[in-house]
């Protein structure tokens, strides 16, 4: 057989602890192991890649026979891989403010059910609230003598209040996760704002579908900027002809002024030192003024398409690594929030978001709003629930006529070819012209 | 140490610490393959392991996982740790060893595990591509097995084979994508050919569709866009857990008629499936169970904690997924219902698909979805595309009353489901 072109290992070992408290009542509080490994071989076309539990990466001959079988599945496949050079090397992680694992579990449990007692506000029926820790130890070594090693913590948690009233069920929920340390002390205004949105959405209207102005907060629009741009830029799927992005380098694609960027090296919920196939990540500016100037890379798919940064690979526990977004923003305008109020006139306010999909080859994506407010006269007047936008990736951004000055990240967790990882996404408030709104109203 | 012993290791050492213990352990190997750019692009292979432990002491239930047979000791100590947190509840034991009744099959010994066979599913999924101008962007084709053994402290001892063979096709043309899947326990049943030529002919056929304008249509939901939405909203309805919670828009509904006269949904782990067992997660002997007879409620989902809790008793509802303990789920769910007249009669949206299901409000049924392959639907024939809508509405509402069923039943995860024809429902153009 053939010597393989290249080969790399990814050992990532470590625990998870999670916290569930259901109406008051510790359902689960308890952390598990996990060690998996990922050894891919680069043969003559395409890789042959293994996945194994609790790999000894220190035996030569562990690894030998690992490569030798990964080289094997190589063999069959006919797609020809190269991969681009990239600078190769690790950001330090940041420093942990209260390091998770010096607190017991006992005190993690009563924290988090302070958070969840403080989402019973009158009227919720239901509160819920989980604490998700996880602490991950990397290992990379590759075939060029390329060796990285790094710690990331992840400590965070969501909260859910359900509301109901005579037979109608609503619901409000909050989360924060960070990567700096034990983040689960004075949260309780959280599980508060769960409970009070959840209530004060049972007085809510139904949002009426169609066209209109609609004004987007940090965190929904930072939804839109994931899924409007973020996947539809990502190399693998430009490559595989799976995106309407593909052959636009230098077209206008937006407004100007408009900057989206996705920046890995940034301490926020999507932060990785160096990525997945040991290349080191860096700032990489998708739109600049308008005009799309980069694609997010991993080393074969810059090889293939080229016009972008590598080190955008990045991997789930035990899978592959493919190319991903880490934190996606739009960059600050100069418009304040009144501005941007008082120039939608009348349209919709819409806030918080329940996720989003997009169809990168059709160029379509639809996302949820948690809620939002009519506007009249520049003015935020009566509360909607259960609303929804749509748009075309390639006329969207033309659509946006103000960028806020008050951008904010929210973290958050996506997912793409059956793997999810940490990610956070933001912007400033925004205003969108005919933006297409569903809603069941009349 | 093999798994068998490793078992018994965990439950001897953990019964002196606690009343009782479960082990749940599964292992699994499985190729698959991953077309890039129609061709064959990766090829994978993975080797699983992992042990979940549980432990009851004075109705404090704990719980632990490892994917690393050398830290089982570090992994019951987790199990223990957590139960001293967890609420006490009502327990009433783990299930002793029962007379298990019934047949299951989800194992198909003809299933090899050899990249050759994934190979020669991606030829078959490809040639059936071929037979429309589209281009090919991914898929794959993969049949992982894997070995799911569970033992607890009363002597029950149980394990099943479970293989699964899996297709899927991606193809665009121009900006006009079409996807199509199919899984199985059963080689045979997957037709890797027909799968491509569909996934094929929904881009090709998609192709310059025309705008729709907003207002009320008659809708046809696919079996795949059905369980989209059904899958968000009313699964989690169904569940006893969510139900005592107070999470379940059909709580205290038991006996009413809250669909369609016609709709009928229970579960039939028996029937063949990718979740056919005899007995469930946690070791309880499954039975069939009928959630909605003829629109009326009949009953909800239990597992053991659950059941003990409330005191209404396990329904053999309890399913597993990854390392995580188990939790209230169906084995094999079927939506069904007579079919009373062709779906597609009269003028109707045909929507293969929807964008976003994920962000329904599982609560309150409340949904505004974007639609993909949406076609005009004339005398049961899907003719003209339409370019682009989105399709809003609630599920409880829409299922009580329902314009008919089609005879094109498929299987989309665990759930079995029919086309199903909805009357004046909300389109969105644009």
């Amino acid at each position: 057989m053939a010597e393989p072109r290249y080969y790399d290992i990814r050992c990532v070992r470590g625990e998870t602890t999670l916290v569930d408290i259901d109406n008051g009542v510790v359902e689960s509080a308890g952390t598990s192991f996990f060690d998996k490994a990922v050894i891919r071989v680069l043969g003559p076309k395409g890789w042959g890649i293994l996945t194994r539990d609790h790999v000894d990466i220190d035996s030569k001959r562990d690894l030998t026979a690992l490569i030798e079988a990964a080289a094997r599945l190589a063999a069959v496949t006919q797609d020809q891989i190269d991969l681009a050079d990239a600078p190769r090397s690790a950001l330090p992680v940041p420093r942990l403010g209260e390091d998770p694992r010096d607190i017991d579990l006992e005190e993690k449990t009563r924290l988090l059910a302070g958070i969840e007692a403080a989402a019973r506000v009158p009227e919720v029926a239901n509160t819920r609230a989980r604490y998700t820790e996880g602490i991950d130890q990397v290992r990379f070594l590759d075939s060029s003598g390329n060796e990285f090693s790094y710690e990331a913590v992840r400590s965070g948690f969501s909260v859910l209040a359900i509301a109901s009233r005579s037979g109608m069920m609503q619901m409000g929920s909050e989360r924060d996760h960070i990567i700096t340390g034990f983040n689960l002390r004075d949260k309780q205004d959280l599980g508060r704002k769960a409970g009070e949105i959840a209530v004060s959405l049972l007085d809510a209207k139904l949002a009426k579908g169609g066209a209109g102005r609609a004004v987007l907060d940090p965190e929904l629009a930072g939804v839109f900027t994931h899924e409007a741009v973020g996947h539809a830029s990502e190399g693998d799927l430009v490559r595989e002809g799976a995106s309407v992005l593909a052959g636009r380098i230098g077209e206008r694609i937006g407004c100007e002024g408009l900057v989206i960027v996705d920046d890995p090296t940034l301490h926020e919920f999507g932060f990785i030192p160096v990525d997945a196939e040991g290349v080191a990540v860096q700032r990489t500016e998708v739109i600049r003024d308008g005009i799309l100037s980069s694609y997010l890379h991993n080393r074969e798919t810059l090889a293939a398409v080229g016009h972008g940064i590598p080190g955008h690979a990045r991997a789930e526990l035990g899978a592959p690594p493919i190319v991903r977004m880490s934190n996606t923003f739009i960059e600050n305008g100069d418009a304040t929030y009144d501005e941007i109020l008082s120039e939608c006139k009348d349209g919709i306010l819409l806030i918080g978001s329940r996720g989003g999909q997009v169809d990168p080859g059709r160029g379509v994506f639809q996302f949820n709003a948690e809620y939002g407010y009519l506007v009249r006269g520049g003015e935020t007047t009566d509360m909607v629930r259960d609303v929804s936008l749509t748009g075309e990736i390639l006329s969207t951004l033309h659509n946006i006529t103000l960028l806020g000055n008050d951008r904010k990240m929210s973290p958050g967790y996506c997912g793409k070819g059956g793997q999810s990882v940490p990610v956070s996404d933001g912007a400033p408030h925004l205003l969108l012209e005919s933006a297409t709104i569903g809603g069941r109203g009349e | 140490m093999n798994g068998e012993d490793l078992i018994e290791r965990v439950l001897r050492e953990g019964e002196r610490q606690a009343d009782e213990v479960e082990v749940f352990y599964a292992r699994g190997e499985s190729i698959s393959t991953e077309i890039k750019k129609g061709i064959l692009g990766i090829a994978e292979e993975s080797e699983a392991w992992s042990m979940a432990i549980r432990t009851v002491k004075d109705g404090r239930i704990g719980s632990s996982s490892t994917g690393d047979p050398d830290r089982w000791k570090e992994c019951l100590n987790a199990a223990l740790a957590s139960g001293r947190i967890a609420t006490p509840q009502q327990w009433g034991g783990f299930p002793k060893p029962a007379d298990v009744t019934g047949t299951a099959s989800s194992s198909d010994p003809d299933l090899i595990v050899a990249v050759e066979n994934a190979a020669e599913m991606v030829g078959d999924l490809l040639a059936g591509a071929a037979e429309h101008p589209v281009e090919v962007i991914g898929g794959g084709a993969g049949p992982p097995p894997a070995y799911l053994p569970g033992a607890n402290t009363s002597g029950v001892f149980y394990g099943m084979d479970r293989t699964v063979a899996a297709v899927s096709l991606e193809t665009i043309r121009e900006q006009s994508t079409g996807y199509e899947f199919d899984a199985s326990p059963f080689l045979a049943d997957i037709d890797a050919r027909s799968v491509g030529e569909q996934a094929a002919s929904l881009a090709a056929r998609s192709l310059s569709g025309r705008d729709i304008e907003t207002g009320r249509y008659d809708i046809v939901l696919s079996p795949v866009a059905a369980a989209s939405i059904l899958g968000q909203v009313l699964l989690p309805a169904l569940s006893g857990r969510n139900v005592k919670a107070g999470r379940s828009f059909l709580a205290e509904k038991i006996g009413e008629q809250v669909f369609d006269e016609h709709l009928s949904i229970y579960d039939d782990p028996f029937a063949p499936g990718l979740g056919s067992t005899t007995w469930d997660a946690e070791g309880v002997p499954t039975r069939r169970l009928v959630f909605v007879e003829q629109g009326v409620l009949q009953r909800f989902a239990y597992d053991l904690k659950t059941g003990y809790r409330y005191g209404e008793g396990s329904t053999g509802s309890a399913v597993r997924s990854g390392s995580e303990g188990p939790g209230i789920g169906f084995h094999n769910l079927f939506v069904d219902g007579p079919r009373m007249k062709e779906p597609g009669d009269e003028r109707a949206v045909w929507i293969h698909d929807v964008v976003g299901a994920h962000t329904a409000n599982p609560f309150s049924g409340d949904f505004s979805v974007e639609i993909s392959n949406p076609f005009w639907m004339e005398g049961g024939e899907q003719t003209e595309p339409i370019r682009t809508a989105m399709f809003a509405g609630n599920v409880f509402e829409m299922l009580r009353e329902i314009g008919g069923f089609g005879k094109d039943t498929r299987r989309v995860g665990r759930l079995t489901i029919p086309s199903i024809r909805l009357n004046n429902q909300q389109i969105i153009g644009k």
